[in-house]
């Protein structure tokens, strides 16, 4: 089959040749027949076959394709070698003249194209720092050639110019293994069509499921789910996405189609786990519900005696139950304000000790008091005022440049990364520099001032930016809104456009906000966002369960961005219920919620989970004796085992700072720290009290304490041997305990 | 050109650690075996050089030390004579008279710099051979846009032996990182400075009171109570079975006798350890030099302090350059002594050179566009000069070399094809050297 493609490709690409020859000479005769052919002459009434090259159309592709202005290369800032051009051709004037005119114009030579130096390199004929890029059989080198001959025409400002791409297939379902040609079409603003497929870029957003390779093939792998492939091309991007359903098995087909739903997540979840032929693993027991709800909701493990509790209520909505304690519990605002805190950058040596506190507060207190997400979200925008009655405020201390204020914001509470946009056009995106600046200028009139209340935020000056490139003032403006943003008339407060900026990011309409808390929030229990990474929402990178992923936040807008609501719902649902067992077909699945994921504890929760399970608590610097670690609202509090672990340093709002990939080291440490070995054999700890107790007794306790569990018949047989094996108690006793703290059902959240 | 026999050990290194392993130092038996089989699976011609990088960070001042400027004037030239070597026509600053006897055993690269003069910025330049782009926040550790040569290393050719194949010490680099190379990528981190009277590398082994009886207790209970280790949950879970992973390599790094021997810098002989220098800088040269001997393929010590924008030359002369001396230079001495320096190649530079004119305060600030970097061993000849800068130090006069070609270099000389790939989390492939990097030459 791949070879047929090849085959297939290979046709296309001769038949663009063919068809780009035929142009070229068309207009080679036209141009010869005019005696001074003017490009304004050629334009507007220019019929298909008589299209005259346009710079921007047809040569900066070619520039972007063979990677020439590649960031690596000559795209960079400062270029490569004295020939630089703009990243993926967003400036095609200055690049017109980069090629034409600098370099004293030695890089273009009319009269014998192939001797400009422009195409010797490119071509490799000259030595090139960047090797061969177009060699000269190619048609793209023949292209470069003919506009070379003609006077490296820039083109018309009236010249059509790219509309849209469409990539064929849209979507498809496709077999492992199996391979599928994408085309690109692109279409220009007079109507004309033209295949680009030779010049257009691809990306796999995953390539665990399929790979894609420059000329468009896809390859899909051995992994079950579904899959993007982008492609752009002049600026303009189009997704191909593959449903890569499992094989199918006896065990599939037996019973996929009796499972049953407990609210509209698992509907949504069942019918593309059908569509992929897997079959979702079994429903967990309520030892592991419990575990898992503490660790998800508060970050804490749960004690000896809850579980207990737990394990003897037999009332029908007792995991519903838990659930309402659980969002109740002083632990719920620690463990979510540490992670707000993570995103909002609280960081004392940027703030100092006083005002850092001062802001961990403001974010813990939102969440002891379920502060609905859209007045969180408005009280950090429209911070104003002294900061000890406004200490939201403080987050434009932390970062206080304009630009990052706009980049930080929209990257934590829309989910989107505008910061490629400050120097080119987002290059797997819709968004431009008028966007960026369009965002900053909301936040330019942000200044400090110290008055007789304390330091206050008192705006000041205009809120408009500037784009550095064209020098233009650019006026405040939405993510993605045509038009700027106006002070309502009836405005108090002197912040006004931050207040439209909340205004508009709160508002039902918004395509942003909710969706981004829902999968934030979403990601937190299942362990992947429906859009992963959760703050890099684009076209290019799709959700894999967009129709959830809607509903999701539609429930949230519904009541009222009521975060506890959407933990009831996602925790009452079967697809967050259902067991981490594999089962034969959904062993692969990494994307499709068929069975709940291991996720690491984080370095917090871990090191509280340590302290106590074995009853020896840490006293942290600079904090109450008795805090626990996801009660530190200072990062930097030095601690070696945090530290370990990848606690964030907070200077950035990106997830990914809090580094989730286990090391050697970390493993080294719970193995083998004497901090550790320490607490277990405590004197005033936990196994000094349950060594007095009988084998028995203390076995149970064990296995309640550590995993939250009973232990298995099985288990406490193996245990009361080893404990009856050794004379020394207590030593037995620790080992055991160890064991324990090493094990992946310990370390992990399952 | 060193010729190795096809299982990667040359037969007078065979002779020399045989000797070695007699007299209780250096590599065992076992080990040498075990070298031997590994390549012996591998079933293929394996250069096995390995890589140390003194990494001098805040930035050395090269026109002070490889590169003096002797003729240009005083604001420039500062207040350091430049020594004759044991290679006629090649000068160092007076103040490295011990590696002014060494010279012959590297060589200096005149002609380099890199377009960014940026602590974070350039060191990730100089760690992976790529500038940093958009969003690079240097202070996240890792802060790897792109893996560190280490870590391209440790992932081309895995470990040799049971000790890591990548360590970084006295701490971690944060350009240290291994990016999207993964976890058996990472480095291991000694987080502990080897001149440290009570030097030991944490949680390398049990406390005390675990003797070797119950460690081994101890894991075959680990095996009985883990279930998920033993059932399919690991598997399915990419950082499960990392973890899982590590426990088994954590074991074997806690019962090898050569990981524990050396990490172990108390065996050596007091005599070398004061040749050395008891300092940080002196003691982590040896430190290297004992790890590579068991196995490791690559070193990165992180030296700090050399960021001299104050007190220039009172600085370098009464403390940084003495310990440089010292240990750089026994490094040098020592590899060759034991016949390891031509599989083991050493990298000394800093993440820029500083600026040529003294400022102010009599120091120095960063200055990328000319540096000096120092390389020997591993395939490197010594007593060379490859290119020159202008009069002043200011630009490269030469051919200019970048940290492109440094990492082409590097690779090269450990017998990995620069043109690899792999591949980033977007899907882009991505070549270990970029696009524009080439060997720099007449140092090979």
């Amino acid at each position: 089959m791949p070879a047929i493609h090849q085959l297939l490709y290979r046709l296309l690409i001769s038949g663009i040749s063919c068809l780009l020859l035929t142009i070229a000479q068309l207009q080679l005769a036209d141009r010869g027949l005019a005696s001074e052919p003017t490009l304004d002459s050629a334009d507007a009434k220019s019929t298909d076959q008589q299209r005259p090259l346009n710079f921007e159309n047809d040569i900066v592709p070619v520039l972007t394709k063979f990677g020439c202005n590649a960031s690596g290369c000559h795209g960079k800032a400062e270029g490569q070698n004295g020939f630089k051009l703009s990243v993926f051709g967003f400036d095609p004037l200055a690049d017109h003249k980069a090629i034409t005119r600098e370099g004293r114009g030695r890089r273009i030579f009319p009269a014998s194209p192939k001797h400009s130096l422009f195409l010797e390199k490119a071509s490799g004929d000259l030595p090139h720092g960047g090797g061969i890029r177009i060699s000269s059989d190619r048609p793209e080198y023949e292209t470069l050639s003919r506009w070379i001959a003609l006077g490296s025409p820039i083109g018309s400002p009236n010249d059509p110019h790219i509309s849209s791409i469409q990539i064929t297939p849209h979507s498809a379902q496709l077999a492992m293994g199996q391979t599928q040609q994408l085309r690109v079409q692109a279409t220009f603003s007079d109507g004309w069509q033209t295949d680009v497929t030779a010049l257009a870029t691809f990306q796999s957003n995953n390539d665990g499921l399929a790979s894609v390779d420059d000329k468009g093939l896809v390859s899909i792998g051995k992994v079950p789910g579904d899959v993007a492939v982008m492609t752009s091309y002049l600026g303009q991007v189009d997704v191909f996405r593959a449903l890569v359903p499992s094989e199918r098995t006896a065990s599939t087909n037996a019973t996929t189609t009796e499972i049953a739903d407990a609210n509209f997540i698992d509907q949504h979840i069942h019918a593309k786990l059908n569509l992929l032929n897997l079959l979702p693993s079994a429903p967990s027991d309520d030892a592991t519900y419990l575990r898992r709800t503490y660790l998800d909701i508060i970050g804490t493990l749960p004690s000896t005696a809850e579980a207990r509790e737990f394990l003897t209520d037999a009332s029908a909505g007792r995991r519903e139950d838990l659930v309402d304690r659980l969002l109740e519990r002083s632990e719920y605002a620690d463990y979510w304000g540490l992670k707000w805190s993570d995103l909002l950058r609280v960081n004392r040596l940027e703030l100092g000790r006083k005002n850092a506190y001062l802001y961990y507060q403001w974010i813990r207190d939102s969440f002891s008091q379920n502060k609905h997400l859209d007045r969180f979200a408005h009280e950090l925008i429209t911070a104003e005022g002294p900061i000890r009655e406004q200490p939201a405020g403080l987050f434009y201390k932390v970062v206080s440049d304009p630009k990052q204020m706009a980049s930080t914001l929209s990257q934590a509470l829309l989910g989107v990364r505008i910061e490629c946009a400050q120097c080119h056009h987002h290059p797997y995106d819709r968004w431009g520099q008028e966007d960026y600046y369009g965002m900053q200028a909301f936040f330019n009139d942000v200044a400090f001032k110290s008055s007789f209340q304390g330091e206050a935020l008192v705006p000041t000056g205009t809120a408009k930016s500037e784009n550095p490139r064209t020098g233009l003032q650019v006026a405040a403006r939405a993510l993605g809104e045509k038009s700027p943003a106006h002070v309502k008339s009836d405005a108090r407060q002197q912040s006004g456009l931050r207040y439209e900026l909340s205004g508009w990011l709160t508002d039902k309409q918004n395509p942003y906000f909710a969706r981004n808390m829902a999968n934030r929030i979403w990601a937190q229990f299942m362990g992947r966002g429906l859009i992963e990474p959760v703050d890099d929402v684009r076209m290019t990178n799709p959700a894999s369960h967009p129709e959830l992923l809607d509903a999701l936040a539609e429930y949230l807008k519904e009541h009222d961005y009521d975060q506890h609501a959407l933990i009831k719902l996602i925790t009452s649902s079967i697809t967050y219920q259902r067991s981490s067992e594999p089962n034969e077909s959904n062993a692969s699945d990494q994307q499709n919620y068929s069975r709940y994921p291991l996720k690491q504890l984080e370095a917090e929760v871990l090191f509280d989970a340590v302290c106590q399970t074995t009853g020896v608590s840490e006293k942290f610097a600079g904090v109450p004796e008795g805090s626990r670690a996801i009660q530190l609202w200072d990062s930097h509090v030095p601690h070696y085992f945090l530290q370990l672990f990848g606690r964030p340093m907070r200077t950035t709002a990106c997830e990914c700072e809090r580094v989730g990939e286990p090391t050697v080291s970390q493993v080294l440490h719970v193995l083998n720290s004497p901090e550790i070995q320490g607490k277990l054999s405590h004197d005033n700890g936990r196994l000094a009290k349950l060594v007095q107790m009988s084998d028995e007794t203390l076995i149970e306790e064990l296995y309640l304490t550590f995993f939250g569990r009973p232990a298995s018949n099985l288990e406490r047989q193996f245990a009361s041997e080893h404990m009856q094996k050794h004379n020394d108690r207590q030593r037995a006793l620790e080992d055991l305990a160890w064991s324990m703290m090493n094990s992946l059902e310990f370390l992990f959240n399952h | 050109m060193n010729r190795n026999y096809c299982d990667g050990l040359q037969r007078r290194d065979m002779l020399r650690m045989g000797a070695a392993g007699v007299f209780g130092m250096g590599l065992t038996l076992p080990q040498i075996l075990s070298g031997r089989a590994q390549a012996a699976v591998k079933g293929t011609e394996t250069k096995e050089v390995s890589l140390i990088i003194l990494f001098l960070q805040g930035g050395l001042s090269t026109i002070d030390t490889w590169d003096m400027k002797p003729q240009a004037p005083a604001e420039f030239r500062g207040e350091f004579k430049p020594i004759h070597t044991n290679v006629p026509g090649i000068q160092l600053c007076e103040h490295l008279p011990r590696l002014a006897g060494q010279m012959d055993k590297f060589s200096l690269v005149r002609s380099f710099g890199l377009s960014n003069s940026d602590h974070g910025p350039a060191d990730h330049y100089l760690l992976t051979g790529y500038r940093p782009g958009g969003g690079f926040n240097g202070g996240l550790k890792p802060n790897n846009q792109r893996p560190a040569h280490g870590a391209v290393i440790a992932k081309k050719l895995g470990p040799r032996g049971a000790v890591p194949p990548y360590v970084c010490l006295p701490k971690m680099h944060n350009s240290a990182g291994s990016s999207y190379l993964g976890s058996s990528a990472a480095p291991f981190t000694v987080e502990a400075d080897p001149n440290a009277p009570d030097f030991i590398v944490p949680d390398l082994a049990p406390p005390l009171e675990i003797d070797s009886q119950r460690l081994g207790d101890r894991r075959a209970l680990l095996q009985q109570v883990d279930r998920f280790q033993r059932g399919t949950e690991s598997k399915a879970n990419r950082g499960a079975n990392a973890m899982s992973t590590y426990q088994k390599k954590a074991f074997e790094l806690m019962t090898s006798s050569s990981t524990k021997n050396a990490f172990d810098i108390s065996r050596e002989a007091e005599k070398l350890r004061d040749e050395y220098g008891r300092h940080s800088l002196g003691q982590s040269c040896l430190m290297a030099r004992r790890l590579v001997e068991a196995g490791v393929r690559c070193v990165l010590i992180d030296h700090t302090n050399w960021d001299t924008h104050f007190d220039n030359f009172k600085v370098l002369k009464n403390d940084l350059l003495p310990h440089l001396d010292s240990g750089m230079s026994t490094l040098f001495r020592d590899l060759h002594d034991r016949g390891l320096l031509e599989t083991t190649m050493v990298l000394v530079t800093g993440e820029f050179g500083r600026t040529p004119r003294i400022n102010k305060d009599a120091g120095r600030d960063h200055w990328g566009p000319s540096t000096a970097i120092a390389m020997g061993g591993g395939g490197i000849q010594g007593g060379l000069v490859v290119g020159s800068s202008n009069e002043r130090a200011e630009k490269p006069a030469t051919t200019p070399y970048g940290p492109e070609d440094l990492a082409a270099t590097i690779y090269k000389c450990l017998g990995i094809d620069p043109k690899t790939e792999f591949h980033s989390p977007e899907g882009r492939p991505i070549p270990i050297v970029p696009g524009n990097g080439r060997v720099i030459e007449g140092l090979t």
